[in-house]
């Protein structure tokens, strides 16, 4: 805040590499020159380019694009006997240190801000189910419309896919719509795709995202959309407000997939690097797991370097998680002769216990979690965007819909914000609260993407200080 | 503060979180960080009634009724004293397992619906069911494009009185005329040549080989006029070995079945190898709704048809739009079974009465002037005939006439809307069959016979009749007990090592045949299900449950009358005793919540913070054992007292679903008590010894016959019942036991309701 008084006083500084910018975008394509026109609106970051430091987005820079990573069943925080949380981060905003279960993230440490004291507040507290619900919609028991749709329905609106929502495992056995965290609609869930060779076929392959990168729009598709459009809209006619509002939900997607046919295919990448090799048949096998996630967290980051969205949730399993991770071929917690679900783990007990098995699975399972967000950074970094990579233009929230796995609780959420946001976040910070809604967290991540949002969810939090630049 | 009237409360329920910590201290641990503070203070006009319908049946319906009516706690419905103590209620102490759940606006949503809206409706003649637009299920759309495009229409039989008047072999008399039969039906004949016999039967492997009528032989029905024994029987496709059997002695093979194997003892089994074929080619193995997006099933409704979650999005649209082309393309290839007429005799003409006939049929309505033209100038505009057919079934495909079936209705006159004739025949068909109407339904909407109950019963007895009705109701099933899942579970190869897909996939199968065998063959009462002493395996589920006498891939009705789960139906089920169980041990748990909220409907709130979770497999140990916390700490009996004791009776079952005499070595006590069977509260205790025993008292509990017409009234509807719906379902439920409680009697009576066909 008061970085921000200082920098935009102007000063001869300023002027001065205001000026050596304005010299150097005319050299630039379009793309970089918006930014250097961005760039040169504030000042501070700007400075740190102009003199060298390490290139970032402008403090009211926008995020390009945002990504929830959803993992099941919480985190081994404060236990029922009192002792400490194992997730949470110590020290202050600019020092502080990893604990075990988030070490797989020490080399994005710089990337991301950590939270202590974020509350979803009281209601359903105690609860899987009620604290998914809270999760993106930040209204009590689901009633209110999730950040990613709303994201999805605004500022990604223009995107060939407003919205991607894939899963790994997260439909198994008929999940309730309860297990599910995105809600178009109060009360209303949508499912996530759990086959990557299908979510690749939408946005790479026969879906209405690929095709012919030099033929032009397929005219008979353009017919068969216009004939559909002209009945939606006949029946629209003829109904009233409830029906209506679902019709025009439909009425939305059907202008994404026209838009998406009628300006022909529209990825800027034919020929996608996404290995879908190791994908077994048996999408619910728990052995395949790993694989299935690390599939559909590749084609989230493809789709999205291709520019065909904005906005992507990542689902892993659902809550109360019958998922076998002992069952993970190759990672710290694989046993073949001992089956541990996520769920059991998670009621590890009244102590943090290092003998007891169920703690220590949890401990490993929690890491494992950890490390394939950090996947998931490591491969938004390695993709170049504008002068930086695309987690400096990315947001990735990690979340799960309880703090710690035993007691369920929602307060001191273990959440963690990855990336900068074009510049609209300043990540390697531990932000501590008294207990602040994590509404305001994600009106701040509204707010990056550039979307109205004064306040967000049903506590009317606005942006939560100190996230924004 | 606590002294003004109306008392009023702080917008967070600070003061409910002070109570629950004193109650669970050590369940705030998780850091400090309640930092709720003070807002505006709270009165019924900030309650929501529609949050607080969801909110109450979610957290109190268990306890005080979906009606408010009282159960394990007092009754709500018509609180007398003032709104804002309801209020205060609620946030402080609401639900006692754990009263942070539902605090604050919560707390104020739930006053508001019980004082506004619990007193319950429907009864005065006021209309209850929601207008809706019910998006097809994956499973519903298949169907639908299948016998849209690619099941040529029956032709008009020959009018009839019984079977015998129409083509005995391949033709039943459906509805007075004669309908060829569907796949999967074969008709035995045998020609006695002038002999009488006392009885003759068919046996073999689709019914287990029995000896006599009385073991389950298949007895032959002898028609005087044709001098032949026939039996209809739908024995499904697939290769089947059978023999006639003469005055329960004399086995001999199908004099008129050339084909024969031998059958191991000297003589021949005839052997029949039933294919079904697909007019316009390979419509059955048609999956276009492959790549939709799974359905969502709101928590408490287990079905995959809710109505308020059927929404459609852009993935949706997607793969609609792509199906659409699909399907379109393989149904132009066989252009002359499509067309009602000669499009080179006049192009337009023909356009315009195929747009019109098949147009009835996708939209499941006639097509308005304007539709009719819009569509047959899609087909003239096209570069050919074939090409602009071919648009316009892309285009019906995917317009939302077919998408949905409008549960809209029309006026009235009373300010309520009545369904239309033609979307009580989607209701009916997709009800019954899962699919779209035939002709015949289409026509009785056009004929105006469907605008009263008489009428729809006719039809809803004809559509019960038919074979479609059974594979539907198998459907139904699988949800109502939520076995879905069973073909893709995972065992622990450690500790089952014979689990395999194929046992899991003969699961699925053996209930669905039970209770389509139930329904359509047998009693047709609900108590069977649950106390079947037979059931139908095949050889590898047969040989897991230790049962002899089947061989091979076929499913045969078997017989195990000293069997472990003889007389107690579906519930010694693998599907049930699979799916309700971990990967490497039994669940009393899941297994005792199954009953109470499937086939009680008596749901559980969430379990409360700090719950603990499923004990580690001791070795030395039994299930039972392990889990003897729950009823010796206070806090787990809450809940615990109505699941485990009931879940126990499981437990000579293990996750596999195969009987075990004992566990780890030692005993099995299988014992329980199915407490409050009739709801939580009600005192009563029912103490059983054996799972039979258990299924004994279900099947005479009240509750039981009550939560199936409950299940039965969701899946119709396609949303949970409201209080609004409890007049029209107490007189469903009466029907149904005035009709010794026969599902198809159930059925009728929920189609017959007032709440079938009125909408708000």
């Amino acid at each position: 805040m008061q970085r921000r008084d200082l920098d935009t006083r102007p000063s001869g500084l300023l002027l001065q590499a205001q000026a050596r910018l304005r010299a150097q975008a005319r050299g630039l394509g379009r793309r970089r020159l918006l930014q250097g026109l961005g760039l040169a609106a504030i000042a501070g970051p700007f400075l740190r380019l102009a003199l060298g430091g390490r290139p970032v987005r402008a403090a009211a820079g926008k995020a390009q694009r945002v990504i929830f990573f959803y993992f099941p069943d919480g985190v081994v925080g404060p236990s029922q006997d009192g002792e400490a949380s194992k997730w949470h981060a110590s020290g202050s905003e600019h020092d502080f240190s990893l604990p075990a279960q988030l070490e797989p993230l020490a080399g994005h440490k710089q990337d991301c801000l950590f939270f202590n004291g974020l509350s979803m507040g009281p209601a359903d507290s105690g609860s899987h189910p009620g604290g998914a619900k809270k999760l993106l919609t930040a209204v009590d028991g689901g009633f209110g419309e999730s950040l990613d749709q709303l994201l999805a329905r605004t500022v990604g609106a223009d995107a060939p896919f407003r919205h991607l929502y894939l899963g790994a495992m997260a439909n198994q056995n008929n999940a309730s719509g309860d297990k599910h965290i995105s809600y178009p609609s109060p009360g209303v869930t949508i499912t996530p795709e759990d086959d990557p060779r299908k979510a690749f076929d939408l946005l790479f392959g026969s879906g209405s995202g690929g095709g012919d990168p030099d033929g032009g729009p397929d005219p008979t598709q353009v017919t068969v959309i216009d004939g559909v459009l002209g009945d939606m809209e006949t029946l629209r006619a003829q109904l009233g407000d409830t029906e209506k509002s679902k019709l025009d939900l439909h009425l939305e997607a059907l202008r994404e997939v026209e838009k998406r046919i009628k300006s022909g295919p529209t990825g800027t990448c034919v020929d996608p690097a996404v290995d879908l090799a190791a994908v077994g048949d048996d999408l619910y096998d728990p052995g395949n797991f790993p694989a299935v996630l690390r599939a559909q967290t590749d084609l989230m980051v493809q789709a999205m370097a291709c520019g065909l969205t904005r906005v992507g949730v990542l689902q892993s399993s659902n809550h109360t998680s019958e998922l076998i991770m002992s069952r993970f071929a190759g990672s710290e917690m694989y046993d073949p002769n001992f089956d541990m679900r996520s769920h059991q783990a998670s009621h590890y007990g009244a102590k943090h216990d290092e003998g007891k098995r169920e703690y220590a699975d949890y401990l490993k399972q929690r890491r494992w979690w950890v490390s394939q967000f950090s996947y998931l950074l490591d491969q938004l970094a390695a993709r170049p965007d504008g002068d930086g990579t695309m987690l400096d233009t990315s947001l990735v929230l990690l979340c799960t819909e309880v703090c710690d796995g035993n007691t369920h609780l929602h307060d001191d959420m273990p959440l963690v914000l990855a990336g900068r946001g074009g510049g609209a976040v300043s990540p390697g910070r531990l932000l501590s609260y008294g207990g602040d809604r994590h509404a305001g967290l994600l009106a701040a991540i509204g707010q990056a993407l550039g979307a109205d949002l004064p306040t967000f969810g049903d506590s009317g939090s606005g942006p939560l200080g100190g996230v924004l630049t | 503060m606590r002294g003004e009237a109306p008392l009023r409360l702080p917008r967070r329920g600070a003061r409910a979180l002070r109570l629950a910590l004193a109650v669970a201290a050590p369940a705030l641990a998780c850091g400090d960080a309640e930092g709720d503070s003070e807002g505006p203070e709270l009165s019924l006009d900030d309650g929501d009634t529609s949050r607080g319908a969801s909110l109450y049946r979610e957290l109190c319906a268990a306890c005080h009724g979906v009606a408010g009516e009282g159960g394990l706690g007092p009754a709500v419905a018509g609180w007398s004293r003032p709104g804002d103590a309801l209020i205060h209620v609620i946030d402080a102490t609401m639900p006692p397992q754990n009263t942070a759940v539902c605090t604050g606006t919560c707390a104020a949503d739930v006053a508001a619906y019980i004082l506004d809206g619990l007193t319950g409706g429907g009864c005065d003649g006021s209309p209850t069911s929601p207008r809706q637009l019910r998006l097809l299920t994956r499973r519903e759309y298949n169907s639908t494009v299948r016998d849209l495009l690619f099941t040529a229409p029956l032709d008009e039989g020959a009018p009839c009185a019984a079977d015998v008047d129409c083509d005995l072999a391949a033709e039943s008399c459906v509805a007075d005329l004669c309908a060829a039969d569907p796949c999967g039906r074969h008709t035995f004949l045998f020609d006695p040549g002038g002999e009488t016999y006392a009885s003759v039967h068919v046996a073999g492997t689709f019914n287990g080989w029995p000896g006599t009528v009385a073991d389950g032989g298949w007895a032959m029905t002898l028609i005087p006029e044709a001098g032949v024994y026939v039996l209809k029987a739908d024995v499904g496709v697939g290769a089947h070995a059978y023999k006639f059997v003469l005055d329960e002695s004399d086995w001999i093979p199908d004099p008129q079945n050339p084909d024969t194997e031998d059958d191991g003892v000297g003589g021949q089994n005839s052997v029949l190898d039933l294919q079904c074929d697909e007019p316009g080619g390979g419509g059955a193995s048609l999956d276009p709704a492959a790549g939709f997006p799974v359905e969502s099933r709101p928590k408490g409704y287990g079905y995959d048809n809710n109505a308020a979650a059927g929404l459609v999005t852009a993935v949706h649209v997607d793969q609609q739009l792509k199906a659409a082309a699909e399907v379109a393309a393989l149904a132009v290839a066989n252009l002359d079974a499509l067309l009602p007429c000669d499009p080179l005799a006049d192009p337009e003409a023909c356009a315009r009465d195929f747009a019109a006939s098949f147009g009835r049929r996708a939209f499941r309505r006639p097509l308005t002037p304007a539709e009719v033209e819009k569509y047959a100038s899609l087909i003239v505009g096209a570069a050919n005939f074939s090409a602009g057919v071919e648009v316009a079934l892309r285009v019906m495909l995917a317009s939302p006439y077919f998408l949905y079936r409008a549960e809209i209705g029309e006026d009235a006159g009373d300010g309520t809307s009545r369904l239309t004739d033609y979307e009580v025949a989607s209701a009916l068909s997709y009800a019954f069959w899962g699919t779209m109407p035939d002709d015949a339904l289409l026509d009785a909407a056009e004929a105006g016979l469907l605008s009263d109950a008489a009428g729809i019963e006719v039809e809803a007895r004809r559509l019960l009749g038919d074979p479609r009705a059974r594979p539907l109701l198998g459907t139904f099933a699988a949800q109502w007990l939520g076995v879905e899942g069973i073909t893709a579970t995972d065992k622990s190869a450690v500790t089952y090592p014979e689990w395999q897909p194929a046992l899991g996939e003969a699961m699925a199968e053996e209930t669905r045949r039970l209770v389509e065998h139930v329904i359509f063959a047998g009693s047709g009462r609900f108590d069977e299900l649950l106390l079947a002493d037979y059931t139908f395996a095949n050889g590898l589920l047969a040989g897991h449950y230790g049962i002899d006498g089947v061989t091979g891939d076929d499913f045969a009705q078997t017989a195990d009358p000293s069997g472990p789960r003889a007389g107690a139906g579906i519930l010694g089920h693998g599907s049930i005793l699979a799916t309700y169980a971990h990967s490497d041990q039994s669940s009393p748990i899941r297994r005792g919540v199954f009953v109470r909220e499937r086939l009680l409907c008596q749901p559980f709130g969430t379990p409360p913070a700090n719950a603990g979770g499923v004990p580690e497999v001791d070795p030395n140990a039994t299930t039972r054992e392990r889990f003897r916390q729950h009823s010796s700490d206070e806090s787990c009996a809450l809940c615990h007292t109505y699941i485990d004791a009931l879940g126990f009776g499981f437990e000579r079952f293990d996750a596999t679903g195969r009987y075990r005499s004992d566990e780890n070595g030692q005993a099995i006590d299988a014992s329980g008590d199915v407490s409050d069977v009739e709801g939580f509260g009600s005192g009563t205790s029912a103490p059983f010894g054996t799972l039979p025993e258990l299924a004994a008292i279900l099947a005479s509990s009240q509750a039981a016959h009550t939560c199936f017409s409950r299940q039965a009234f969701r899946f119709t509807m396609g949303y949970l019942e409201t209080p609004e719906d409890l007049c029209a379902l107490a007189e469903i439920d009466a029907r149904f036991a005035a009709a010794n409680y026969d599902v198809r009697e159930l059925l009728v009576a929920i189609v017959t309701s007032p709440n079938f066909v009125r909408r708000r």
